[in-house]
């Protein structure tokens, strides 16, 4: 009795949907979760429904399978006009035929369909999905010493296959604090949809960034919908969430002037501008962090996107992220278009020399992409990889 | 009696305040962003959610402190809002040094968060944790600052001397600055908007990144009760605690808490945060400066007026 009671009250919260967002597909999930029948989750860890929307590449497909997995009992799958074979099993499918006349039925289909997934789900009709990959550890113990810990004293070693860190100068101030190396993407949630990056960070600060994957393409549109959605991005990662669901609403909807203005000016009183320190992630001829915001600022008051001249040859994230603090990364890497995002995260066949000073002997193992379930295994790989990484 | 008495009424504070706080903490973001006000069944519904989902391990978790982590900010909680009279004589843990007790709290509280962030051993959560010690520390510090400034009218550390030295006037009149700064400690303690460090949308939940179900659920409630603590110890400190007119102290010090939790889920949601490293020299070269300097005002318009 008190059960089942529980159960319905479960089925009246929102659907809380951690998704993965497939080949120009950004903007139209985006705009679907200004629909308060879902919430978008943080991490697999806080969802209840996966939801793969677009096509994936399939090199993906591993990284799916391995998010799938770190969801919490119960969980369910939806691919939203998703190819991704058999990699996640017989989940749920949803096709749309890619008629521009026909999006809002198509995005009210899904809709429609994640909350019934959700009330199915929470009422205990629909039973839980298996893990998909095994339960196991992605190497083998390589630790030497009596608790494995490997190299020299208390430090080194590789265990599992992920070097222990050891001590290194830090970039920004000197202090010689552990360096930590994975692999971060290919769906971090504040990450452009598909890009794969391996970092070595120290504390927070970024050391070094290695394209290992481009983002995925999205719909390469410059009009204002398409900067409101950038500018909810930057919201959200400002902690201002509201406004950010405000702008998204505007991307969505028809935008009367006045709804811009009343966002304008909240954004402006919340003080965005001055927590963005100048000269922050400064590009040639993109202007820093600060311009780009006001930029898309500016769409809020009317004027249309403005646009920026080349890129120089030479700006690529591997040069523009390493020196950052997280936040800070997290922010630039969000403020650029789709066209400029692409260019900027090439992958580069040679070897940037600094990438490859990190580079230790038990790194490689990373390779090998094992697996982490959500009962255990995976530590740091798997951990990096709420969103995917390996 | 009246200790007994006090003990119940803390019960029934933090029950009412607990509610309010947790209908409020959707409906006002949601007003905000222009939606249509949720029920208040959605707060519930959302517990009960997390309540059956099961709760993961991670790859050699520090297991226990992963438990006591939500159970030590929860007490924390209550602990701070022990001290808090709710008339002359009416409180549950009488204190002479209630400042100290309070303060105490807002200290272990950054030990509970950074507990929660490096059990989980996960690198999303350990940056939270490490970036909040980071703001916390100096944020607490400034929180000392200006309680001792609320504290020097009084001439003494307990609330109960604090609230009766307000009879005249408010210590909100006295230094308004010290209000705003104290607001600014609301938010940091309850990891909120502009100064949730711990647990940001650029970690992608940072300290909870990797928790689940209950898990998740225990420190929602925690983060919830620590809101109801500090806006309640906010009230005592800046807008006369239990006095008022007519009704009894008890609603007084509820209702003044309840204005004080609205206004700090309003700024926690209209205010833009700052990269950690900026907020750092904003709180160690700005404000810990401007409350040395407030400290000292109101010290010489003591020894002038006082």
């Amino acid at each position: 009795m008190a059960v089942s009671a529980l159960k319905r009250w479960a089925g009246k919260a929102p659907a809380s949907v951690f998704v993965a967002i497939g080949e120009g597909m950004r903007e139209r999930v985006e705009r679907l979760f200004a629909d308060p029948r879902i919430e978008r989750a943080a991490t697999p860890r806080h969802a209840a429904i996966f939801l793969i929307a677009g096509p994936m590449r399939l090199e993906d497909r591993e990284d799916l399978r391995r998010l799938h997995d770190q969801m919490p009992h119960p969980r369910a799958t939806l691919l939203w006009a998703a190819e991704v074979g058999e990699a996640l099993g017989d989940a749920e499918k949803l096709n749309f035929t890619l008629q521009p006349a026909d999006t809002s039925r198509a995005d009210e289909a899904a809709l429609d369909r994640l909350t019934r997934i959700w009330a199915e789900l929470s009422d205990g009709e629909r039973p839980s999905e298996p893990d998909l990959l095994h339960d196991e550890p992605p190497n083998p113990w390589q630790g030497i010493g009596p608790h494995g810990q490997g190299g020299k004293g208390m430090m080194g070693g590789t265990p599992y296959g992920r070097p222990m860190a050891m001590t290194a100068d830090d970039l920004r101030d000197g202090l010689a604090l552990d360096p930590y190396t994975a692999r971060f993407g290919p769906f971090l949630p504040m990450f452009p949809p598909g890009l794969l990056l391996e970092m070595t960070l120290q504390g927070d600060v970024i050391q070094s960034a290695k394209v290992l994957r481009p983002p995925l393409p999205q719909a390469a549109r410059d009009d204002a919908s398409a900067a409101l959605l950038r500018l909810a991005r930057l919201l959200d990662l400002l902690g201002l969430p509201v406004l950010g669901h405000r702008a998204r609403l505007a991307a969505a909807g028809d935008r009367p002037s006045s709804t811009l203005e009343t966002l304008g000016r909240a954004i402006r009183w919340s003080g965005s501008t001055l927590a963005i320190r100048p000269g922050l992630g400064a590009v040639e001829g993109q202007g820093d962090l600060r311009t780009r915001f006001d930029d898309l600022l500016a769409v809020t008051g009317g004027s249309s996107a403005e646009t920026r001249p080349e890129l120089p040859e030479s700006a690529h994230l591997s040069s523009l992220l390493p020196g950052l603090e997280w936040s800070e990364a997290m922010l630039v890497l969000n403020s650029f278009d789709d066209e400029t995002l692409s260019a900027l995260a090439v992958v580069k066949e040679d070897e940037d020399k600094d990438g490859h000073d990190h580079e230790g002997s038990g790194y490689m193992h990373h390779e090998h992409h094992g697996h982490g379930g959500h009962q255990g295994d995976g530590g740091h790989d798997h951990h990096a990889g709420h969103g995917g990484g390996a | 009696m009246t200790t007994f008495l006090a003990a119940l009424l803390l019960i029934l504070f933090l029950s009412v305040g607990f509610a309010g706080a947790a209908v409020a903490d959707r409906a006002i973001p949601a007003f905000l962003a222009g939606q249509t006000a949720p029920s208040w069944r959605l707060s519930l519904a959302d517990a009960v959610r997390l309540l059956q989902t099961q709760r993961i391990r991670t790859e050699a978790p520090d297991a226990l402190l992963w438990w006591l982590a939500p159970a030590l900010y929860l007490a924390l909680a209550i602990v701070g809002l022990a001290v808090i009279p709710f008339g002359q004589d009416l409180v549950a843990i009488p204190s002479e040094v209630g400042i100290v007790v309070w303060g105490s709290c807002e200290a272990l509280t950054i030990v509970a968060v950074f507990m929660f962030g490096w059990s989980a051993n996960a690198p999303l959560a350990l940056i939270g944790a490490y970036r909040y010690v980071a703001i916390g520390l100096p944020a607490m510090l400034l929180s000392m600052f200006v309680l001792i400034g609320a504290a020097l009218p009084a001439e003494s550390l307990g609330f109960i001397e604090i609230v009766e030295a307000q009879r005249t006037v408010w210590n909100v009149v006295r230094q308004p600055a010290g209000l705003i700064l104290f607001l600014m400690l609301g938010l940091a303690i309850s990891l909120r908007g502009p100064f949730d460090y711990a647990s940001p949308e650029d970690l992608a939940g940072g300290v909870t990144a990797d928790v689940s179900g209950p898990g998740l659920l225990a420190w929602k409630i925690a983060r919830l009760t620590m809101l109801v603590s500090v806006s309640a110890v906010t009230a005592t400190a800046f807008l006369g605690g239990y006095l008022g007119p007519i009704l009894p102290g008890f609603v007084w010090l509820l209702l003044k808490t309840a204005v004080v939790l609205l206004v700090l889920i309003w700024a926690g949601s209209v205010f833009a945060r700052m990269p950690p490293a900026r907020m750092m020299s904003v709180i160690w070269t700005m404000l810990l400066p401007l409350s040395f300097l407030m400290l000292l005002v109101v010290g010489v318009e003591l020894l002038l007026w006082g």
